[in-house]
């Protein structure tokens, strides 16, 4: 891989890594910059909750219904925000956004009623006690998703009021030159 | 016992010290570089290890209780280095190290949970 030449502390560059890029208003996107690391946060979650709740829907199912069905539940949700994010633009914002609602309201319903009630969750799930098995990470995901996707709607709408007609990336190759006409 | 503790403890320094260079990379806002990727290089050897110990041990009869669990708990484990590497590197912005400590701290957690597993073996 060629890197361009950094100057300076070449060593050190190649060791730590090249000066990042500045985030730019044109670096628009729910994936670009910290959203990656949301994204990567809700793609283990998802994962792992979605793991979980499989196995436990297919071996054990008749032990603890509910909590399983609140895995898998949460699982999808998390499917769902994490596509979302990694999507972005309107339509992915706004499905990230309902995704992390649900999530937060999902999290502090299972997390009170798993404190009030334990009987009633015999096996916990991702969301039991606010989510403490799992570094109290399932309550602050939503909340830090929620505050990034409102971030990200007041850029885009920045953008559009400035009327920034940057024109679209060149997806294909331009069109093949017509032949000439006249021998 | 291939999932012993020392290899745990081995594997998760390993990623500890990945999520801490990922961190520093963010903080000194740089992308990720060398040393990122021999500190994950050597965590993915070990896990690669690991996973290989493992497999011979359930193919010569060892059966944790949750055996479904810990196969697909291993094989996620293996991919996440991977995973996170190559997304880092994609990243222009300093998050990229952030991105790669991410899985870093997932890996760990895994591991610890996958030597839960194995010990617990029927009868």
């Amino acid at each position: 891989m060629a890197e361009p030449d950094a100057g300076a502390r070449p060593g050190d560059d190649r060791t730590l890594g090249l000066p990042a890029a500045e985030s730019t208003s044109a670096d628009t996107g729910t994936a670009r910059g910290p959203g990656r690391v949301l994204v990567a946060v809700y793609g283990v979650f998802a994962v792992a909750a979605g793991a979980r709740a499989a196995v436990q829907l297919a071996l054990q199912f008749d032990e603890a219904p509910l909590a399983y069905l609140l895995s898998a539940l949460a699982a999808v949700i998390y499917l769902v925000a994490t596509a979302g994010l990694a999507r972005g633009g309107r339509g992915g914002r706004r499905t990230a956004t309902a995704a992390c609602a649900i999530e937060l309201v999902g999290v502090l319903t299972v997390g009170t009623l798993s404190l009030a009630d334990p009987a009633a969750f015999p096996d916990s799930t991702v969301w039991s006690g606010y989510g403490s098995g799992y570094g109290f990470i399932p309550l602050a995901l939503p909340v830090l998703g929620l505050l990034w996707l409102r971030h990200q709607a007041e850029v885009a709408a920045e953008q559009a009021e400035t009327g920034q007609n940057s024109p679209p990336p060149p997806k294909s190759p331009p069109p093949p030159k017509s032949p000439p006409s006249a021998e | 016992m291939p999932v012993t503790t020392a290899l745990v403890v081995g594997a998760t320094v390993l990623a500890g010290a990945v999520a801490l260079l990922g961190a520093l990379s963010t903080l000194l806002r740089r992308r990720i570089g060398q040393a990122h990727l021999v500190g994950a290089a050597a965590l993915e050897l070990v896990l690669v290890v690991q996973a290989v110990l493992a497999v011979v041990a359930l193919a010569g009869g060892h059966r944790p209780v949750e055996t479904t669990t810990f196969l697909a708990y291993l094989g996620t484990v293996v991919l996440l280095p991977v995973g996170g590497v190559l997304w880092a590197r994609s990243e222009p912005t300093r998050w990229a190290g952030t991105v790669l400590g991410v899985a870093a701290v997932a890996v760990a957690v895994m591991l610890w949970r996958l030597l839960q597993l194995w010990e617990v073996t029927r009868g």
